[in-house]
């Protein structure tokens, strides 16, 4: 097959500068790099503005912007529940209610949380299975750039990923999180500077907004009049799905307990910095449709293929629908300032994974049942190994990761196995200082296991949805079901922690701190705004 | 432990990123003006990469712009 797009000297000399600063940045950080804190932690020093950016854009990587096009593409504008309901509130609420716990407690890790309220076997559990799904997540989202790569360059699936690879392991070995937070920042702008001249020329050529709608069937342009029944619209998911399925339990247990993301807050210089960082990320995150729902739809519009697809007689190729219209609407130049970002947000996600990985591997894993009470340059220097094995290990992951066609599904698995169990352990933990030791340990363990179970009677056909994805958003529900209940069942029969042990780590015996900033500084007001434009969005778009 | 100063900790992410966009905007607007014109049949015309290469000089610009104020600042 012939690659879709060819790139000039202009394309190729954007692509390279990027790849050059990213290296220059990374070795330009190694000198700061004095304590494990530095390495994994940024020092605990960067303001707010580029924590909200990083803590954005760690989520806005290959699986995000691929995946997401091609629902969009699939499903039509439901795709903006993954954007807010998915994800606004379960970030004002990390940051009005769960960061002064994070924060607080000097914590250096969401295992390490775990392991001081409740016990060293939950951290295990948590530490190793966090481990585990991050680097399966690194692989994936190496495959899907040396898939995209191949589409559009022609260029073989192992040089994209050694390429990226390689460069991700030169900056995050040398600059360590803070390496890959600012990468993450110019990858920020780099996506929406790349990806918005798509979005006014597509738009320009359907007409508009009123001529992209005029082209598009019904059930594609309202995200809540055909969620009464899962029959009703293109996803086949019911509003009970997504309300509880994507809105509660993925959504809260992604961004309030995924180290990847969380591990973006306790960079921030102080308390107040880092409750803003997830409160200020809320507000570019709701336009983020603009730059890959659009784009969907405009695809649905314009190209033959996907437009094809909506008569029910074929189904495309869905993960190159961005590709596609970026080689039919952009000229070299912006094209490869679009590419570019496109290659940002791969190598980014991968650095974000590998640095989370590294941090729990050094901390939890190696620190805790391996080496204990070593120097800490020690750790220092195993944090640089673990990047190097992390990379190792997402190289392999990726041939792994390529028997399974729809990226973003696999994705929404993963997460419902490990992560939707995960939150109702926090929320019993921050929230009811009963809940004991064992109670979180065999609540978390009695999840993950009620994840797998559930997706072994669907996959058996014993339980039966309309949908792969309802199926998903059930499975993490009954799994956040299954650990709140057996966490506070087993509570009632084993033995609770002293209260004393439990200061700052449960919210009724944690002193609040008051708000001496003026109004319009604190995280519950812009919480508040947030959630009134999510609102606003909603009904807009119902 | 050296005591940490806030936003002092490393170096000012402004300055890489406003040079990498600067140096964007303008092979930008360089291409858009002395390159080829058939490659914007495709955008419909429009010279995408003189107006959007403006644009991202301009953002690149206000970086750095602010980087330098800060540090004058600073001292």
């Amino acid at each position: 097959m012939d690659p879709i797009i060819s790139l000039k000297l202009i394309d190729y000399l954007i692509l390279a500068a990027y790849v050059a600063i990213t290296i220059v940045v990374g070795y330009a950080l190694k000198k700061y790099m004095k304590t494990s804190e530095d390495f994994f932690l940024s020092g605990r020093s960067l303001p707010s503005w580029i924590t909200s950016l990083a803590f954005l854009s760690a989520n806005l990587g290959a699986l995000e912007v691929i995946g997401m096009v091609a629902n969009s593409a699939k499903y039509g504008i439901l795709t903006v529940h993954f954007y807010w309901i998915g994800a606004i509130p379960a970030m004002v609420f990390l940051g009005i209610f769960m960061m002064p716990f994070y924060y607080n407690t000097k914590v250096r890790s969401v295992p390490e949380y775990l392991k001081l309220r409740y016990n060293e076997a939950t951290r295990g559990l948590n530490a190793f299975s966090f481990a585990i799904m991050t680097l399966l997540m690194s692989g994936i989202s190496m495959y899907a750039m040396a898939l995209i790569f191949r589409m559009m360059l022609g260029w073989s699936l192992t040089s994209s990923i050694l390429l990226s690879a390689g460069v991700v392991l030169i900056y995050v070995f040398f600059g360590g999180l803070s390496s890959s937070i600012y990468n993450e920042v110019i990858q920020f702008f780099l996506i929406w500077l790349g990806l918005l001249p798509v979005v006014y020329v597509g738009l320009k050529a359907v007409g508009g907004f009123s001529g992209l709608a005029a082209k598009l069937p019904d059930t594609f342009l309202h995200a809540w009049k055909n969620m009464g029944s899962a029959a009703a619209n293109p996803m086949g998911v019911d509003w009970m799905g997504v309300v509880l399925g994507l809105g509660f339990v993925l959504s809260f247990g992604y961004w309030t307990t995924d180290f990847l993301v969380v591990q973006r807050t306790l960079a921030s210089e102080n308390i107040s910095a880092a409750r803003r960082t997830p409160i200020m990320a809320a507000f570019p995150k709701m336009l983020v449709p603009l730059i890959v729902v659009v784009p969907g739809l405009i695809a649905v519009a314009i190209l033959p293929e996907y437009s094809v697809a909506l008569q029910g007689t074929a189904t495309p190729d869905y993960n190159s629908a961005l590709i596609l219209l970026l080689a039919h609407y952009l000229p070299n130049g912006v094209l490869g300032l679009a590419i570019t970002g496109l290659l940002a947000s791969f190598m980014s996600g991968m650095a974000g994974n590998v640095t989370a990985f590294n941090t729990v591997w050094t901390y939890d894993i190696y620190g805790t049942y391996i080496k204990k009470n070593m120097p800490d340059e020690h750790y220092l220097m195993m944090g640089k190994l673990a990047t190097i094995f992390g990379v190792l290990f997402s190289i392999g992951t990726a041939y792994i990761v390529q028997s399974f066609p729809n990226l973003m599904d696999y994705m929404q698995l993963i997460f419902s196995f490990f992560n939707a169990p995960l939150f109702a352990t926090f929320l019993l933990g921050m929230f009811w200082k009963k809940a004991t030791p064992w109670g979180g340990f065999f609540g978390l363990l009695s999840g993950i296991v009620a994840a797998a179970g559930h997706y072994l009677l669907y996959k058996l056909n014993v339980i039966h949805y309309s949908s792969e994805m309802a199926a998903n958003f059930f499975q993490a529900w009954w799994a956040w079901l299954t650990d709140f209940v057996v966490t506070i069942v087993v509570s009632f029969f084993t033995r609770k922690k002293a209260e004393s042990e439990l200061k700052g780590l449960v919210y009724s015996l944690t002193p609040r701190t008051k708000g001496s900033e003026m109004f319009w500084h604190r995280p519950e007001v812009w919480g508040s705004v947030a959630l009134i434009i999510m609102v606003i969005l909603n009904i807009i778009f119902w | 432990m050296p005591e940490k100063k806030s936003g002092s900790h490393f170096f000012d992410l402004k300055i890489p990123l406003g040079s990498l966009l600067s140096f964007y905007g303008f092979i930008l607007v360089l291409y858009g003006v002395f390159g080829p014109r058939y490659i914007y049949e495709k955008s419909l015309g429009l010279n995408v990469n003189l107006i959007w290469g403006v644009l991202i000089l301009l953002i690149g610009g206000l970086f750095l712009g602010f980087a330098h104020f800060r540090r004058r600042n600073s001292n």
